[in-house]
């Protein structure tokens, strides 16, 4: 090897440094940052050992503590938010995974089963609910995630089976098969919570209780405004090694595999954007102006997407018009699947100050606006209710160098919510199911809840179609 | 290359950018194969830019999607542990250049579009994507690989076999 240590020999080959003939020297050379992945190699069974100390941590915590009864649970559809839902439960102490019961038995049944395996639970696979529930004898609650219109039998089915049930949102994509939900709950007794998560969100449970409630802080709430705005998304799809079956599917009433990867978008199967995302913040209206709607109007459209694998509106706004306790309020609602700009949140405006909240809390802090002709605050920055407020200078100029007019209302003072959730979004609500199991803890969303708000929710459907103004009767919402 | 030459200091410091870059792709690629659930799509699917149709596409193509994400832990797993052992380093080097220039392609930093992922630094243009491709480049071309590196040994063996072949 000519040339590189300087020894002044001839260089003439045609890359530097380059070798001549296979010595020890040569072989020492090529092999030496063989080391270097040696090295590698070390740090990376150092990083995985530390991350399965991780999960043995989790693991270990989750264990019931002394005293704490295990729940033997089951998880009945593992989609997406199957997935999102065992991450959170992982979270919580003293649960025992029993089984897990999907169709889709090549992949998401899969997935869920291995995730389960890393934390130590033994879960037994199911592809049919029934054959579950027939041999998993000493279950005592399963967690329902499967597309909204099989909610309602396998909710009836595991009650009537003696099963607790935890189940998604929407409650079903029918008002009857929501009433055979709640009619279920009543006669076998066991525990029905339906997965409006924000019910027990303590920022969301921090507004009712303090702001709204005992404070008043935003006085009469008049006008709300909410929307969910998504940007587009592609359908979604499966690779082809993972295709279910059509007799599988067929079975299981789906009619090829784009439906039973997008059932949301299909009549009969899900209620489109709006149920799927409008119910959880529908629910939060009547939630937080402690009424039930007495009329909807609404329009929406098929405006972007395929209508042949999109039946259902990809744009819609509706206006309710609610009679709350302290007089009439209107309540906007939008959701657009087309563009994702400001995202989801919901808005209320009382005439002493305003909320805006979102289970979105990076996006939305939880601001609330004083009316600068409402009382003072000072009482409840103190109490620790809100923050204390960030002075809103008048400028005479804005940043753009706009001039501000003199008809201008003054800048509210501005606050926030001062609770924050460091758990994932579906842990408190969770939690609370499984408190409400051990009798510690009433249910934030039982059965007669989720139907009002089913209720509330499926009319925007059925008001686009009339075209008209449509009016909910007080027993409407009895189920 | 072939009209200058490296120090030997300067081939010490471009071995050591190997075994580093090496390291880094290695990593990037286990870390993906040994995640249970790590896809692109989602990386995919907040593509900005002039090419984020063509990213955006194969995130909503769930065949094309699997086999990119394949590709990706696969690929990336290879090309670092070839770099860090200096194996076939051009074509490594090569391959480290391909797949990076696509992470940059996803989400350039380029004017008007930096603010699409929340990264950690401030780039414009210049990322450390850009940066580890040129560190390739430079591996490349000074085919770092023949100074320390399996392919001496390769090329020894290779070189010696053809010499003797006509013999
Ligand atoms: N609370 C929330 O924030 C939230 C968020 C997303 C979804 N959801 C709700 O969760 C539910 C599931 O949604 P997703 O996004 O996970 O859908 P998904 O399509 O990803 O998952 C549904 C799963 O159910 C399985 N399945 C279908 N029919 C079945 C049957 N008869 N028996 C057993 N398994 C069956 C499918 O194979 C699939 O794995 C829906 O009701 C949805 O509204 C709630």
């Amino acid at each position: 090897m000519a040339g590189e240590d300087g020894t002044g020999a001839p260089k003439t080959q045609a890359a530097p440094d380059e070798p001549r003939k296979l010595g020890r020297r040569e072989v020492l050379k090529g092999l030496s940052t063989v080391p270097a992945l040696g090295l590698f190699g070390y740090a990376w069974e150092k990083q995985r050992r530390y991350q399965q100390a991780k999960v043995d941590e989790i693991a270990a915590a989750a264990k019931a503590p002394e005293g704490l009864r295990e729940i033997n649970i089951a998880l009945l559809g593992a989609g997406a938010q199957g997935q999102v839902l065992t991450d959170a439960m992982l979270r919580i102490h003293g649960l025992r995974f029993r089984a897990v019961c999907d169709i889709w038995t090549e992949y998401n049944q899969k997935r869920v089963v291995n995730s389960l395996k890393r934390f130590k639970h033994e879960p037994n696979a199911y592809e049919d609910y029934r054959e579950m529930l027939d041999k998993e004898k000493e279950l005592d609650a399963v967690i329902i995630a499967t597309p909204d219109f099989w909610h309602s039998q396998h909710t009836v089915d595991c009650l009537k089976a003696g099963k607790h049930v935890y189940c998604e949102k929407e409650m079903s994509n029918t008002l009857e098969g929501a009433r055979a939900m709640v009619a279920a709950q009543r006669e076998t007794g066991k525990l029905l919570q339906i997965g409006h998560q924000r019910r027990s969100n303590p920022r969301y449970l921090h507004c009712y209780d303090k702001i709204i409630q005992e404070a008043k802080m935003l006085g009469r709430i008049v006008t709300v405004y909410g929307q969910w705005n998504r940007g587009v998304t592609p359908d979604l799809g499966a690779p082809d090694r993972y295709v279910i079956s059509d007799a599988r599917l067929a079975h299981y009433g789906f009619k090829n595999m784009h439906q039973f990867r997008n059932w949301r978008w299909y009549k009969g199967k899900g209620g489109g954007p709006i149920v799927d995302l409008g119910s959880h913040q529908i629910d939060i209206y009547g939630w937080f102006l402690g009424a039930n709607p007495s009329h909807v109007m609404a329009s929406g459209g098929n405006l972007y997407y395929d209508p042949k694998t999109h039946e259902w509106y990809d744009t819609v706004m509706a206006v309710y018009d609610f009679d709350t306790p302290l007089g009439p309020a209107k309540a906007y609602y939008q959701t657009q699947t087309t563009n994702g700009s400001q995202g989801y949140f919901e808005n209320f405006m009382g005439d002493q100050g305003t909320l805006l909240i979102s289970e979105s809390e990076v996006n939305y802090a939880g601001q609330l606006y004083r009316d600068p002709n409402a009382p003072s605050w000072d009482e409840w920055v103190q109490k620790g209710y809100v923050s204390a407020p960030k002075e809103q200078e008048t400028r005479a100029k804005s940043d753009s160098g706009a001039i501000a007019d003199v008809r201008e209302s003054v800048a509210p003072d501005q606050h926030t919510v001062p609770v924050t959730l460091r758990d994932p979004y579906h842990q408190p609500h969770l939690q609370n199911f499984f408190d409400a199991v051990r009798g510690q803890a009433r249910l934030n969303c039982p059965a007669e809840v989720a139907y009002e708000t089913a209720v509330a929710v499926l009319k925007v459907n059925e008001a686009i179609e009339a075209k008209s103004r449509l009016s909910f009767n007080p027993q409407d919402f009895k189920a | 290359m072939d009209e200058w030459k490296t120090s030997r200091s300067g081939m010490i410091a471009i071995t050591v950018l190997r075994v580093v870059v090496g390291w880094h792709v290695l990593y990037e690629g286990l870390a993906k194969l040994t995640s249970p659930s790590w896809s692109a799509a989602g990386y995919l699917r907040v593509s900005r830019g002039p090419f984020s149709g063509l990213f955006h596409w194969i995130a909503g193509n769930p065949q094309l999607l699997d086999q990119a994400n394949q590709i990706t832990m696969y690929g990336l797993t290879i090309v670092g542990v070839l770099l860090i052992l200096g194996l076939f380093t051009r074509l490594a080097a090569a391959g480290g250049i391909a797949f990076i220039l696509l992470f940059y392609l996803c989400n350039p930093p380029f004017v008007g579009y930096f603010y699409s992922i929340p990264s950690e630094g401030s780039y414009l243009i210049v990322n450390k994507n850009l940066v580890e491709i040129s560190a390739l480049v430079v591996i490349l071309v000074t085919r770092s690989g023949l100074f320390a590196g399996l392919d001496r040994i390769l090329h020894l063996l290779v070189f010696r076999r053809t010499r003797l072949a006509p013999a």
